[in-house]
């Protein structure tokens, strides 16, 4: 009750309703956008949350993610480009819809579907991130070391096609984190004489220019297929017989998108594909699924809508972003001086309801905001690509500048941007490299401070019980992705023989 | 398989060069036993290990299936000159301010992404620096680059 209270007193003495609004228009404009997706969207709003208070701007990237994902949906429909990746698998009934005459309808349920996964999705967070955070008090920097090294065997499962890539990109995101003043000594290392970088390099350069900058970069001259959508189209939200015919698929899209948010590396877009799947099977009508079926939107939608709210139980409790959007609001977090686990519930409860509350807001809010913004947003896919690869350019550098008010800031980018264009041209994956970044400095500091603690007996781990259960883990993880790894080269071995 | 081999070649080249960079850092007498040169000394050799799994990958692996079309790209050199916009946005910005360094950024954008100089893209450009300009000078309070001239 007493937390009731105070967040209701939130929603007038602080600036809680403006940033979650704020934060849920710009999702749903740059999920509108095909090539930006959720973690590009955050990445570029991440800048302007540095001038704000640490609350409002938690609220507002978490309300972004929000927006984004039903954002991805309108492009999906309209014009059978997802805007976001989760939002691919609307695209084979949503686009359908569109083709019979149904583009409002197939919004509509897109955006309900969206509002029932953020709010169950939401439920989940509220009820076992705080739970699962109290085991993180047993912490020691034994237990610190372990769960980094668990946040980073997740890099096995986040590998894409090959798990050597995905370890080459970490361990280029551990490198740079060992860039500036050494966490015991207070040396300074790879510094090359510039005071600049004794600080280190903050994991926002690095997911600026990995995420953003390299997606201008590739997609530059490249001559766009989209079509352009049709100004006249409204929101159409479902009458309560279209409720209940997809309240089945709706409930399948809350149960994938819960088990796949809480999964490391999951994400959105194979939760939404799953929901899909799993409404098609359970369906009184599966011939109907890709041919403008209902449920074929508001499965994936609900699924991929839950999956932005619960990805970040294990971000919130322990630390580990579990996908790219979830790094991007750690790094949010980071910049703000808040450290996830149980602390961050202690000592920046405000925060956290914050987070809540405003979550709660925006799901509610993206029924009014997602139909009044729709003209909008169709406004700005129809805009010359070069108007637009231009403002984000500039909102890029202009961003990164109010950080510590300093180009040499924008250099990092723009060499994060171009370390970023090579990985993707070599086929080397992003989260990886920004798992090194902000997990380097935990997992040194703490493996350092326990040997000089133990006098440097490595028995030391295998005294704490959870330090070794997290490594056990982690040792399992890896060995299910090098089985899988193995599996799939075989595979590929067979089909060329 | 080329591209695998290349990235190989040069991942070494970064683990070669990180490492001699970690031989540089100084000693302290504030140093444990893993001191400041152990993580990067071993990360160094971890990458040249994994740098040269996948060159050997690449030349004893069958080649891989043709996956699903990818989505277009722009080539390198193409996406290596956006990049050199944003780099050259640093120096015009010392010199001649936020302001018209923006205006100058948006119009070489736009005529690198293919459009012809027009008035209305001088206008898009000069009200697009104003944007931003009044967004993060004025609202939100935080002063962009001052140049040398204005």
């Amino acid at each position: 009750m007493d937390q009731l209270t105070h967040a209701l007193t939130m929603l007038v003495t602080t600036p809680l309703v403006p940033a979650a609004i704020g934060g849920l228009i710009w999702g749903i404009l740059g999920g509108a956008l095909p090539g930006l997706s959720a973690s590009i969207t955050m990445a570029l709003l991440l800048p302007f949350t540095y001038t704000l208070a640490p609350m409002p701007a938690i609220v507002m990237l978490g309300t972004c993610y929000i927006g984004a994902e039903y954002g991805g949906s309108i492009p999906a429909i309209l014009i059978r480009t997802p805007g976001t990746n989760a939002a691919a698998a609307t695209v084979l009934d949503g686009y359908e819809m569109n083709r019979q005459g149904r583009a409002g309808e197939a919004l509509g349920i897109s955006l309900w579907s969206g509002v029932v996964g953020g709010l169950f999705g939401l439920a989940m967070l509220v009820m076992l991130t705080e739970p699962l955070s109290r085991l993180a008090l047993l912490f020691r920097p034994t237990t610190y070391f372990g769960l980094g090294i668990l946040g980073l065997s997740v890099i096995a499962s986040l590998s894409g096609k090959s798990l050597l890539k995905g370890v080459a990109a970490a361990l280029l995101g551990l490198m740079v984190s060992t860039i500036g003043t050494d966490p015991i000594s207070g040396v300074s290392r790879f510094t090359f004489g510039t005071p600049d970088l004794l600080d280190g390099i903050e994991p926002l350069f690095v997911m600026v220019g990995l995420y953003a900058l390299t997606e201008l970069m590739t997609r530059t001259g490249v001559v766009s297929s989209i079509m352009k959508p049709n100004a006249s189209i409204r929101v159409r939200l479902p009458r309560p017989r279209m409720m209940k015919k997809i309240a089945r698929s709706q409930a399948i899209g809350c149960t994938v998108g819960t088990l796949e948010g809480l999964m490391p590396g999951a994400g959105g877009t194979i939760a939404s594909f799953i929901a899909y799947n799993e409404a098609k099977r359970w369906s009184k009508h599966p011939e109907e699924f890709g041919h403008g079926a209902e449920e074929g939107v508001a499965g994936p939608e609900t699924a991929n809508n839950a999956v932005a709210s619960t990805a970040l139980i294990p971000l919130l409790s322990f630390g580990i972003p579990g996908s790219n959007s979830a790094a991007v609001l750690l790094g949010g977090l980071l910049i703000h001086g808040l450290l996830p686990g149980p602390r961050l519930f202690e000592q920046n409860a405000d925060v956290v309801t914050g987070l809540y509350t405003g979550s709660f807001i925006a799901d509610i809010a993206q029924v009014l905001v997602g139909s009044l913004i729709l003209p909008l947003c169709i406004w700005l896919v129809n805009r010359p690509r070069p108007y637009l690869a231009g403002f984000i350019y500039a909102l890029i550098l202009s961003g990164v500048y109010t950080v510590h008010m300093s180009l040499f800031d924008v250099g990092i980018v723009l060499t994060a941007g171009l370390l970023g264009y090579f990985m993707r041209y070599f086929g080397y994956p992003f989260l990886p490299a920004v798992l090194g970044v902000v997990l380097g400095n935990l997992v040194e500091s703490n493996y350092r401070r326990s040997l000089v603690l133990s006098g440097g007996d490595l028995g030391i781990f295998l005294e704490d019980p959870i330090a070794v259960g997290f490594l056990v883990l982690a040792v399992l993880i890896v060995i299910a992705s090098l089985a899988n790894e193995l599996r799939t080269a075989r595979a590929r071995k067979a089909s060329v023989a | 398989m080329r591209k695998d081999l290349v990235s190989s070649a040069i991942l070494l080249c970064i683990a070669a060069l990180y490492y001699v960079a970690a031989t540089g850092i100084p000693s302290s007498t504030l140093e444990d036993e893993v001191g400041p040169r152990g993580l990067p000394a071993v990360l160094a050799a971890l990458l040249a290990m994994v740098a040269i799994a996948i060159g050997v990958r690449a030349l004893v692996s069958a080649p891989a299936a043709a996956g699903p079309a990818k989505e277009a790209e722009a080539h390198w050199p193409r996406a290596l000159g956006m990049l050199a916009i944003g780099a050259l946005y640093i120096p015009v910005a010392n010199i001649l301010g936020y302001w018209l360094a923006l205006v100058l950024l948006l119009l070489a954008v736009a005529v690198y992404e293919g459009m012809k100089p027009s008035w209305r893209m001088f206008a898009v450009a000069g009200g697009g620096a104003t944007f931003f300009w009044l967004l993060f000078d004025v609202v939100l309070g935080v002063r962009q680059p001052e140049g040398l001239l204005f």
